[in-house]
């Protein structure tokens, strides 16, 4: 027994003599660079199960990139100290309920100041409740209205939402397709959905075209030819698959074109060719989307190539514009402190609005939204119009919206 | 005329998988009397097993008949094992325990969401059209793939049918389900009976995995869903009726579909639910449940 003892405790100095050596050689990366450093934790609410998986995979893969690069450039540097960044992640089921218990972890079990991006706007929902009554900085890709605002100083988003890309998607479509006069749309049946389903049914009827129905649909929902078959009684010009996840606008995309129907297809807010192809092969033929981004073309530059690729190791897909959003505000953030010389969330959402800071999508971003939302709490990202041609996605057109 | 037999084209289409998937339910809940909220995984666990090999066997030349037909076979033994350690570990313990099942089945469900995902991933997995091609029938259009799907659920169906009426397994789990104290004084013995419940509830869900692979959104989150409409489909049929599971099965495919036609699917999946509700008030044990 005391010879066991004996050996255990041997081994664990000699394993604390050879990391401390190792370490002091600077061999263990980071090691060097810990030594006057500290940690901001970034908390992150998203889904790491059920069928947003794929999302929240992707962006905590998108947070730690960020987080990485930082560290290896030397870190944030705020009033003599150098910071880097932890990205911590927690399961929000894509729901309230499971969103509010992520709330609660973060900021009080955890002690988080800074939200580094949360997806979904029912948990978004949740944890702002709190977040903004404790004074932490939220980020955040829910698109509804009603998160944003003076009387929410400390909430960003880190996407375009349907408000940004609604509109010149649409106009965009429209001038490509003149002769299509009528429109049946599909949501989700949650506030992501119903917040989409709101905006583009004005723009649709302000561009005017004739919507015919606009339905809603439970997530989760596998069987999708009932909702093929009526879309395809109304015969419609166009299909909007509004804010589908993708594999879900494949299925039903794929389920039309058995049913022989010819038209329009659009998925506003689609993400990504990926999920669309893998459940809608060539029936995606010709689908336009407004948040999709194409990674693998001759516009995108090494860099995000590269990532692109290391991600489409690590979580199976392509990235796309959900998940360079967490990329994004991690750098939003390391500008905001350094600008406020303060790691305070206060001081830090202070001086976001004003902050300039270089994005995945490799140009200077800043925050605008004031004629929008009453504040500018917008990044102001590209809006970027891709269509599926040949069974890839081609950059169509790339707006960077106006000043205010 | 050309709408209505698409629509009950479309219903009999989903209403195949949703039957097998609730003959399995209602199988392990006759000869148990245990639900398990994991059947959904054993079906997700073959789907994915198919989703991942078909593609794999057809890169390394074999044709894409022969590569589904071996995922098939691979995704039903996986699932087997699957549910042979589900069962040896955790539902042997639990039989005739409906509250202890329902706890271990959560149990599991949690676990092996876990799993699914750390080993397949949250993307989605597309399997090649193993019979490519549409048919129509009377004016309405079907993928060959569905068509096929079709076939072979009604022939699993019907295999199982008989099974369960002129095999000596077969009228032992029956016998095991209607009384099962009186058909161990029979000699019937009750833990090998419930072992080979459970396991034919495996494969059924199986087999509804490996059919519904090529035409679906295949991912970790695939029973969900069908586990929703499958306990749908046996409450109303009855809890431990194989020919409830049947009705049950048709009745939900069948509002879902029209439902889904001249309402929208929001207002289906409500007046599925309101069905339920409805059935449970006027028939507690189901349409054609007993005991």
């Amino acid at each position: 027994m005391a010879s066991t003892i004996k050996t255990v405790m041997s081994r664990v100095l000699d394993t604390a003599m050879g990391t401390a050596i190792v370490a002091a050689l600077g061999l263990v990366p980071g090691a060097g660079a810990a030594r006057a450093q500290e940690t901001i934790k970034l908390g992150l609410s998203l889904p790491l199960s059920g069928t947003g998986a794929i999302w929240g995979k992707g962006s905590d893969f998108m947070c730690k990139k960020a987080a990485q690069e930082i560290a290896q450039a030397g870190g944030v540097k705020v009033d003599g100290k150098t910071y880097n960044f932890e990205c911590i992640a927690y399961d929000n089921k894509y729901n309230a309920a499971e969103g509010t218990k992520v709330a609660q972890t973060l900021l009080n079990r955890e002690g988080v100041k800074f939200i580094g991006g949360s997806l979904g706007t029912a948990p978004v929902q949740a944890l702002q409740s709190l977040s903004e009554r404790q004074g932490v900085v939220l980020f955040t890709t829910a698109w509804g209205p009603s998160i944003k605002g003076p009387k929410f100083p400390l909430t960003f988003t880190q996407m375009n939402t349907p408000f940004e890309i609604l509109p010149p998607l649409i106009r965009y479509i429209h001038e490509a397709n003149p002769q299509a006069k009528s429109i049946v749309m599909l949501n989700p049946n949650d506030a992501t959905g119903r917040d989409t389903e709101g905006v583009a049914k004005k723009v649709w009827t302000e561009t005017g075209v004739k919507v015919l129905s606009s339905d809603f649909y439970e997530r989760g929902t596998t069987e999708f030819q009932p909702i093929a078959a009526r879309i395809a009684s109304l015969k419609p010009d166009i299909v909007d698959l509004g804010a589908m996840p993708p594999a879900d606008a494949g299925a039903v995309l794929k389920e039309l074109d058995v049913l022989g129907w010819k038209g329009v297809k659009v998925v506003e807010v689609g993400t990504g060719i990926d999920g669309l192809k893998a459940t809608g092969g060539n029936a995606i033929e010709g689908v336009y989307m407004g948040a999709a981004v194409s990674l693998d073309g001759d516009t995108a530059t090494a860099k995000q190539k590269a990532v692109n690729e290391e991600a489409r190791v690590a979580i199976g897909e392509s990235l796309n514009a959900i998940q360079i959003g967490f990329y994004d505000a991690v750098y939003a953030l390391k500008a905001a402190m350094e600008k406020a010389k303060s790691v305070d969330a206060k001081a830090v959402g202070a001086a976001m609005p004003e902050v300039t800071f270089t994005s995945f999508y490799g140009t200077p971003v800043d925050f605008y939204g004031l004629d929008t939302y009453g504040s500018r709490q917008q990044m102001r990202l590209p809006v970027i119009i891709t269509q599926v041609q040949d069974g890839k996605l081609v950059e169509r057109s790339r707006i960077v919206p106006g000043t205010k | 005329m050309q709408t209505a037999i698409q629509l009950i084209l479309t219903s009999l289409q989903i209403g195949a998988v949703y039957i097998l998937f609730s003959l399995g339910l209602t199988l392990i809940f006759g000869v148990m009397r245990i639900v398990n909220f994991a059947h959904g995984h054993l079906f997700a666990v073959s789907a994915l097993v198919v989703a991942s090999t078909v593609p794999w066997l057809v890169g390394a030349g074999f044709p894409i008949l022969s590569a589904y037909l071996l995922g098939a076979v691979a995704g039903v033994a996986v699932a087997l094992a699957v549910g042979l350690v589900m069962y040896v570990g955790g539902f042997r313990f639990f039989q005739r325990d409906l509250v202890g099942s329902f706890i271990l089945s959560i149990g599991l469900v949690l676990l092996l969401d876990g799993v699914l995902l750390r080993t397949f991933g949250g993307a989605v997995r597309p399997v090649p059209d193993i019979i490519p091609g549409t048919v129509t029938v009377l004016g309405a259009a079907i993928t060959s793939q569905r068509l096929a799907l079709c076939v072979a659920a009604i022939a699993v169906t019907g295999l199982l049918y008989w099974a369960l009426t002129h095999t000596k397994l077969g009228k032992a789990l029956r016998a095991v389900s209607i009384d099962h104290e009186a058909a161990m004084l029979q000699g019937i013995p009750y833990n090998r009976m419930a072992l080979a419940g459970f396991m034919i509830a495996t494969v059924l869900a199986a087999l509804a995995g490996v059919l519904i692979a090529p035409v679906t959104i295949v991912s970790p989150a695939i029973g969900a869903d069908y586990l929703i409409k499958g306990f749908i489909a046996v409450i109303v049929g009855g809890l431990g009726s194989v020919p409830g599971a049947i009705l049950g099965g048709l009745f939900v495919a069948a509002i879902e579909t029209v439902g889904g036609f001249y309402f929208d699917p929001s207002s289906a999946t409500i007046a599925i639910f309101v069905l339920v509700i409805a059935v449970l008030l006027v028939r507690p044990k189901g349409l054609l449940g007993h005991g």
